[in-house]
């Protein structure tokens, strides 16, 4: 009898780990004597209970809700300074939480380790118990099988050892381990009987599902360490090396320096951008494309490449995206003196709207009595709009460049370092009252004999973004693991049959008992009738070749 | 390639006649609350089962999957479906409906009913049209911005649903799922629609093909699951009322609908059906993020909210495991992730800039 209760202490099924239910003994605090090491226990307790793993997953949820609804650090900077010049009360508080850097603040690390810990202190008992229930047996047959969820009833005219013989033959094919009684007829157990059980893989596949993600966990982590992360804006027609005074932006993992970047370098030939002329999408990219050449050696051989969204290019272990492009006008600038101090591309930075209107600041420190700066705007397609400059259309189709001038000390040789986009003017007089418009080839007189600027051309760039993560195959590896145990897990049902046979009065009567534990996908009621169909037509095959006593009947 | 404008406008009919079959499917399936014949050979049935459902939970043998209820309805609960009718060893507690085969349950369900099955399917082959003509006139899988990716979904929403209908005979739940599907059919068709065009180059991957689909698959399964678990959460708010003498029990709609077991089983199928796609859905997501962003996994609002809806519904299948987390509460679960599912779709693609900015609503 007991057995047919046997599963709610199955230690197979994590409904009835002991943990879930109230638990017995002295495993409450504040009884008695409750040590240290009581506490421990406790608390150990706890945290690997499934109530405290789905309370920990609540968390996990809830913590994530701010990382995707304030700007983030690590994917928004220059939001989170938005934030903080717009939000100046709020802003400190937030940061001092940890909610403008979510996924790396302590208290998000804190509820995912402490979720780890959980699935560690649950996971590998367990693993232990599967291993060790290799070498159990499954139980003995419960005496009536009528009882059990699934079950079915007939007569042989087999023997009722030989009809358990039978039936053993069939559940052993179907890949069943069996049980038998020690003593072949013990008749306080109620005569023949076998015990059968199967789907051992589906508590494997739970378990290297869980596993795995404790992988990813570790690959994630190994890519933070070992990796790194750079961007580097690339005007048409420069080049750069992969060193970290070339780049831009660097990020290196905890355990990684600037010389273990590959000195590879990459020259961008030509890029080119199309876009949708006409129709509701006007103006929506349809392809990018960057020409490129690079080396994967300083004086090895160059090589042709191409990058595209979508298509990154595999150099010396790390891999190089093209990740944006923009516009940078090109500058020549004269001085006082009529020296060319300036001529360059300078790379002018669009915002999300405005189909790449485009904002820049011209440096010309050499100028000469006094150094120069300009504010400038790139319009790639400009209307007149009600007197103000608008872009219509992302590709360059009428360039012009609006500019403010400006004269005086550009404040470079003090205080801290400058962004190359913005211009201090505050040791700077203002030479021109209004923005003064350039079209492609016309220049601008200074005045006071200052000099002048001429807007030469426009060429593109683009931005790239060069990764290394040494986490990235693991992770890979422990997410398709994972699937794999979850689909295991899923599709597989640990089921027990038990075989019964008994002398009744006109023969022997076969019972035959199912149980399926954990049946998530369904489907054991059909598989169990196919089995009971096949042990019954065993047995008319087998009782065939017997002398048989009498017809076999039906039973329910 | 251009885009093919006149299989544009093939689709855009298609999808306008599903959604006008559909509505019609939904006035014949509440017309068998209202006029269908009650099914008595199936009530005689459930009486019979009544004394194997009392014994089975004296015993306590129930499934594991639903905890043994001291409810007449046991017998329904425990039962799992698709036994081949001739196969001689029927079930102690074999569902006495699912025995019976498809077309002699058809011709059991009545009029109301058969013409909701065909209007359904009608409406199922008016729509997954609407979608392949879609595709082609677009040249790539036509779930590339929000219109197309809900008209998608609603698609394997029906599919899936009149599969599940049809294989556990639960005609009562078409009203439930085929009604929300006509009315985000139409919520998209009126609100987001987006005619056929081009994608941008971000876009311009088989990785859509196998990302987008993989979640357009996902998100079709789980809504079908929250239906059902709102037809759950209601069927077991009117049974603690009757239970604490504040309704009349015989309540005429919620009599013809499968018991809270019943419903409860057939959630957690859908969901353990729909989980393992949503992780495949992630895990080409992140393969596709490095192709194209340089990272496997960076946080970027979607990937966030992707991310919180499969720890929502890997804490739903968690809960079902944990005494005094089962039944209601892990059904709240359930809903509250495809409430964050919804949220991304609806609210953090469109309003909060990220790399997956693609829904092409205005």
């Amino acid at each position: 009898m007991t057995d047919v209760r046997a599963p709610e202490t199955d230690p197979f099924d994590p409904a009835a780990e002991p943990d879930d239910q109230s638990r017995p003994g002295p495993a409450s605090p504040g009884r008695g004597t409750f040590g240290a090491a009581d506490w421990l226990k406790w608390v150990w307790r706890q945290l690997t209970s499934m109530r405290i793993a789905l309370v920990l997953l609540f968390l996990l949820a809830l913590g994530s809700v701010p990382g995707s609804m304030l700007p983030q650090q690590g994917t928004n900077p220059a939001g989170v300074q938005q934030y903080d010049t717009s939000h100046p009360a709020l802003a400190p508080w937030l940061s001092r939480l940890g909610l403008f850097n979510v996924f790396g603040a302590p208290w998000f690390a804190a509820i995912y380790l402490l979720l780890f810990a959980s699935l560690v202190g649950c996971v590998v008992p367990r693993t232990f118990r599967l291993a060790g229930s290799a070498r159990t047996l499954p139980p003995r047959a419960p005496r009536n099988l009528a009882r059990l969820p699934r079950s079915a009833e007939y007569a042989t005219a087999l023997p009722p050892a030989e009809a358990v013989e039978v039936a053993a033959r069939v559940l052993s094919g179907h890949g069943f381990r069996l049980r038998r009684p020690v003593e072949p007829a013990d008749p306080a157990d109620g005569g023949h009987w076998v015990s059968a059980e199967k789907g051992y893989l589906r508590e494997a596949g739970n378990l290297l599902f869980h596993l795995a993600l404790l992988g990813v966990l570790v690959s994630v982590a190994l890519g933070g360490l070992f990796g790194y992360k750079a961007d580097r804006l690339l005007v048409q027609g420069d080049t750069f090396a992969d060193t970290a005074s070339a780049l831009d932006e660097f990020y290196p993992g905890r355990f990684v320096t600037a010389a273990d970047l590959g000195p590879f370098t990459i020259t961008l030939n030509k890029f080119d951008a199309s876009y949708i002329s006409s129709g509701q999408q006007r103006g929506q990219p349809s392809a990018f494309d960057a020409q490129i050449s690079y080396t994967e050696q300083p004086g090895g051989p160059t090589r042709a490449g191409q990058l595209e969204v979508n298509r990154p290019l595999s150099v010396d272990g790390a891999k190089v995206y093209l990740i944006g492009h923009g516009y940078a006008p090109e500058f020549r600038v004269t001085d006082a003196r009529g020296q060319v101090v300036y001529n360059a591309a300078t790379p002018f930075i669009s915002g999300t709207t405005g189909n790449f209107l485009s904002e820049g600041v011209v440096k010309v420190p050499d100028a000469q009595p006094e150094q120069l700066g300009f504010t400038g705007v790139f319009v790639p397609t400009a209307v007149d709009v009600g007197g103000t400059l608008e872009s219509v259309f992302p590709a360059a189709d009428n360039p012009v460049v609006s500019l403010i001038a400006y004269a005086g000390n550009l404040g470079m040789n003090t205080g801290p370092s400058q962004s190359v986009y913005q211009l201090d003017t505050s040791g700077m007089q203002r030479l021109t009252a209004n923005p003064q418009v350039l079209l492609p080839g016309q220049s601008l007189k200074l005045p006071g004999g200052r000099g002048t600027i001429t807007f030469t051309g426009y060429v593109p760039w683009v931005s790239l973004a060069i990764t290394h993560d040494p986490g990235q195959l693991p992770a890979l590896i422990c997410g398709i693991v994972a699937l794999g145990g979850l689909l295991l897990s899923f599709m597989i049902r640990r089921r027990r049959v038990f075989v019964r046979a008994r002398s009744g009065g006109h023969g022997t009567v076969v019972q035959v008992g199912g149980l399926a534990r954990t049946d998530a996908s369904g489907g054991f009621e059909a598989e169990f009738a196919i089995l009971a169909a096949e042990l019954r037509s065993a047995h008319e095959q087998a009782g065939a070749h017997q002398p048989a006593a009498h017809q076999p009947q039906e039973g329910e | 390639m251009p885009v093919n404008v006149a299989l544009g406008h093939v689709s855009n009919a298609c999808l306008i006649a599903a959604l006008v079959i559909y509505s019609l499917s939904v006035v014949a399936f509440a017309g068998d609350f209202a006029f269908g014949r009650p099914r008595r050979a199936a009530a005689a049935r459930a009486e019979q089962a009544q004394d194997r459902a009392a014994a089975l939970a004296a015993v306590g043998a129930a499934s594991s999957t639903a905890a043994a209820p001291a409810r007449p309805e046991a017998a329904k609960a425990a039962a799992v479906p698709g036994a081949p009718p001739d196969v001689p060893a029927g079930g102690a507690d074999s569902m006495p409906e699912l025995a019976v085969p498809l077309p002699r349950a058809i011709a059991e369900a009545g009029r109301w009913v058969q013409t909701a099955l065909a209007l359904s399917l009608a409406g199922v082959l008016a729509h997954t049209a609407a979608v392949i003509t879609r595709g082609l006139a677009v040249h790539r899988a036509p779930w590339g911005n929000m219109y197309e990716f809900v008209t998608a979904l609603t698609c394997v929403a029906a599919i899936f649903f009149l599969f599940v209908m049809i294989r556990y005979r639960a005609w009562s739940l078409g009203v439930f799922v085929m009604g929300a599907v006509v009315v985000t059919l139409g919520l998209a068709e009126t609100l987001i629609y987006t005619a056929a065009g081009e994608l941008v180059p971000a876009l311009q991957s088989y990785w859509l093909d196998i990302h987008v689909t993989a979640m357009t698959l996902a998100t079709g399964i789980f809504f079908v699951a929250a239906v059902l678990g709102f037809v759950y959460l209601w069927v077991d708010r009117y049974a603690k009322r009757v239970a604490a003498g504040r309704a009349a029990p015989g309540n005429g709609i919620i009599r013809r609908l499968p018991s809270i077991e019943q419903l409860d089983r057939l959630t957690y199928r859908t969901i353990v059906f729909g989980f393992p796609v949503w992780t495949f859905g992630v895990i080409a997501g992140a393969i596709w993020a490095d192709q194209a962003w340089g990272r496997y996994w960076g946080w970027d609002p979607v990937e966030t909210w992707a991310f919180i809806t499969w720890v929502l519904y890997a804490a739903f299948l968690h809960a079902r495991a944990t005494a005094g987390w089962r039944g209601r509460r892990a059904h709240y679960i359930q809903l509250l992730g495809f409430t964050s599912l919804i949220v991304n779709i609806l609210v953090v693609q469109v309003f909060i800039a990220g790399l997956h900015s693609y829904a092409g609503v205005s």
